[in-house]
């Protein structure tokens, strides 16, 4: 009982947090910037697609234990075959994102074919080898058919009624990134997820357990990339031009950073990390300027190199997180809980 | 135009050498994959900048200041991230490198601004036509002395007392151990070493472009070159420092700069396919 009605109350803060952000106000009460934590809508929004793009990395990652330094890739991807579909076929908004999937799916099955002869950190390579070669392939199509400073994407439509705010957006974006969280955490609990786990905790066991790890691999891959390109699609639509140069090594390396801070291996942790690392440099930043906590000439100099001051703390973040608490957020929080409990 | 793409890519390719050749120490010794290779090698040209500009350091004195700041550098890294995460699996190693690169890449920019400087040490310039290849007075020092640190360096892996210690630890890390040999401080050392090298090629790349935190990209062709060459392998790291940079000029040349990474990832990709262990390393056998 007291687990419906927290749901029902996390739920009803989600559907209430974006008009909160967009008008300023609750129960039409004016609230300061800092109350609000300096967050913005159209950060939430973003927030939301890296979500997507975070657990499924992490179910490759963290669940299936390959580690992938090209999921910045399939975002590119997806916008690619958004850009294709959309833009060249005149396909609707939805089909575009269907196209964008099936694609990524394709596109995972072929990328997940070295994993058939190498492990580890030659799998880390080749992932990143074909980092570059997706990204070469967008910047050539880009300039073939479209504009060097980047692809036009179309008005998201669907069904006649237009996404054209960041309201109308996040409450698209929202059950998509539900629907995701709980289709992964629901493949977690059957038997693919079972084999996916047993394969990342002792391969040849897993093997001899009857689990064909080879064609398991493929899948997995395929549906990590499927959800990423996904992402990448409505990434592209949300920002309305993207353009092959937003998808850098840094990019996807920031998303293997997100499922670290969060927690590995389970989908809250890939939702955690994605919440921290887009939202906690403007909380940060409006924390120490609102509340004045430093001397003025200090607070000037953070304003004005505020990404150099967020990269280090992110750095330093995930550097402790990695030598003092493995399991992320997520792995923190489970030792609270089993603390509380005893 | 072919023998002047081959020259001056042999002669770039030797500095790539130079810096592959610091991550295969480091990979050797640890066992770390170190993606942060690129951004050490940024924090070289930066040293450089520092020692010339501010300091103002003679040319040799600033090289004196590059590899003692850089050897420090090395250590601590060793001491303060790698260390704690001995024994750990991949992916931790693999991102605590890559903590450290996003560190080092924010510390530059709030030290020393977000723009690059122009490092201007009083090396040769000017240039010499040999036939129909013009080549460089810099490149060619650039690849002399990056060829004189190759060489110091498998003189000391080859015949010193802490180089012997070096190979005996990369080949079995518990036998060494007990056979008394301080690994921590052989490990430190290799990450002095690696890390000094990285410095002296980021010195060079800097003279001849422009020392900024872009020069992060060409550090990280380090990655490609060591595992086409083969992990395993120290001589392997310098030919595939050398076929990464003949790689670049001539597809750079002939083709576009913006070819060059399909040019050297793909070749990459069939390697891993074809040859995981690379051209001259050993084949890595699975036991259950």
């Amino acid at each position: 009982m007291r687990r419906i009605l927290r749901w029902s109350l996390f739920a009803a803060f989600l559907v209430y947090l974006p008009f909160v952000l967009n008008s300023r106000m609750v129960f039409g009460y004016r609230v300061g910037n800092m109350a609000l934590l300096n967050l913005g809508l159209a950060q939430v929004d973003l927030m939301l697609v890296s979500i997507i793009g975070a657990v499924s990395l992490n179910f490759l990652t963290g669940c299936a234990g390959l580690i992938s330094v090209g999921h910045a890739a399939f975002f590119a991807l997806g916008a690619m075959a958004a850009a294709a579909a959309g833009q060249q076929l005149g396909l609707p908004f939805v089909a575009t994102l269907v196209a964008a999937t099936l694609a990524g799916a394709l596109a995972g099955v072929v990328a997940g074919l070295p994993s058939l002869r190498v492990r580890g950190l030659y799998f880390v390579l080749s992932t990143m080898a074909l980092h570059f070669i997706v990204v070469f392939s967008f910047a050539e199509y880009q300039y073939a058919f479209h504009d060097v400073a980047g692809v036009t994407m179309g008005d998201a439509t669907i069904l006649g009624y237009e996404l054209d705010s960041n309201v109308k957006w996040y409450f698209f974006l929202l059950p998509i990134v539900v629907l995701v969280c709980a289709m992964l955490q629901s493949v977690l609990r059957h038997r693919e997820g079972r084999a996916m786990l047993a394969m990342r905790d002792h391969e040849l066991a897993a093997a001899s357990a009857g689990i064909d790890v080879r064609v398991l691999r493929l899948k997995v891959f395929a549906f990590s990339s499927a959800i990423a390109s996904l992402a990448g699609a409505l990434q592209a639509y949300y920002l309305t031009t993207v353009s092959a140069e937003i998808f850098t090594l840094d990019n996807a390396i920031h998303f293997v950073a997100m499922i670290i801070v969060g927690g590995m291996g389970s989908i809250m942790g890939g939702v955690a990390g994605a919440v921290v690392w887009l939202l906690l440099p403007s909380v940060l930043v409006g924390t120490v300027v609102e509340m004045k906590m430093l001397p003025g000439t200090l607070t000037q100099f953070l304003v004005s190199h505020q990404p150099q001051v967020v990269n280090l703390t992110f750095g330093v973040l995930v550097a402790v997180l990695l030598i003092r608490a493995p399991g992320g957020l997520a792995g923190l929080y489970d030792d609270l809980m089993r603390r509380r409990r005893v | 135009m072919l023998m002047q793409f081959a020259a001056s890519g042999f002669l770039l390719g030797s500095v790539y050498g130079l810096i592959a050749l610091g991550f295969a120490v480091i990979y050797k010794a640890t066992r770390v994959f170190n993606f942060a290779q690129g951004m050490l090698m940024a924090v070289g040209a930066y040293l450089a900048v520092t020692g010339s500009v501010a300091l103002h350091l003679p040319v040799l004195g600033t090289f004196a200041f590059v590899i003692l700041s850089a050897a420090v550098l090395g250590a601590l890294i060793q001491t303060v991230l790698i260390r704690p995460l001995a024994g750990r699996p991949l992916l931790p190693m693999v991102m605590i490198t890559i903590a450290l690169s996003i560190i080092l890449r924010a510390s530059i920019e709030l030290i020393y601004g977000g723009g690059g400087r122009t490092l201007n040490l009083a090396l040769p310039s000017g240039s010499v036509l040999i036939g129909p290849v013009r080549i460089s007075a810099i490149h060619v020092t650039a690849a002399a002395v990056s060829w004189l640190c190759m060489g110091l360096f498998m003189a000391f892996f080859r015949f010193s007392k802490a180089g012997l210690l070096m190979r005996a630890t990369a080949d079995s890390h518990e036998a060494a151990v007990l056979s008394g040999v301080n690994a921590n401080r052989i490990n430190a050392l290799a990450w002095a070493l690696g890390t000094v090298l990285a410095a002296i090629g980021g010195l060079f790349l800097g003279q001849l472009q422009l020392a900024s935190v872009e020069l992060e990209a060409i550090g990280l062709l380090a990655l490609p070159a060591v595992v086409i060459g083969g992990l395993q392998s120290i001589p392997g790291a310098i030919i595939g420092g050398l076929l990464v940079g003949l790689i670049e000029q001539l597809a750079s040349g002939y083709i576009s700069p913006k070819a060059r990474d399909i040019f050297i990832y793909v070749p990459l990709l069939l390697i891993l396919l074809v040859r995981p262990w690379g051209l001259l390393g050993e084949r890595e056998l699975g036991r259950v």
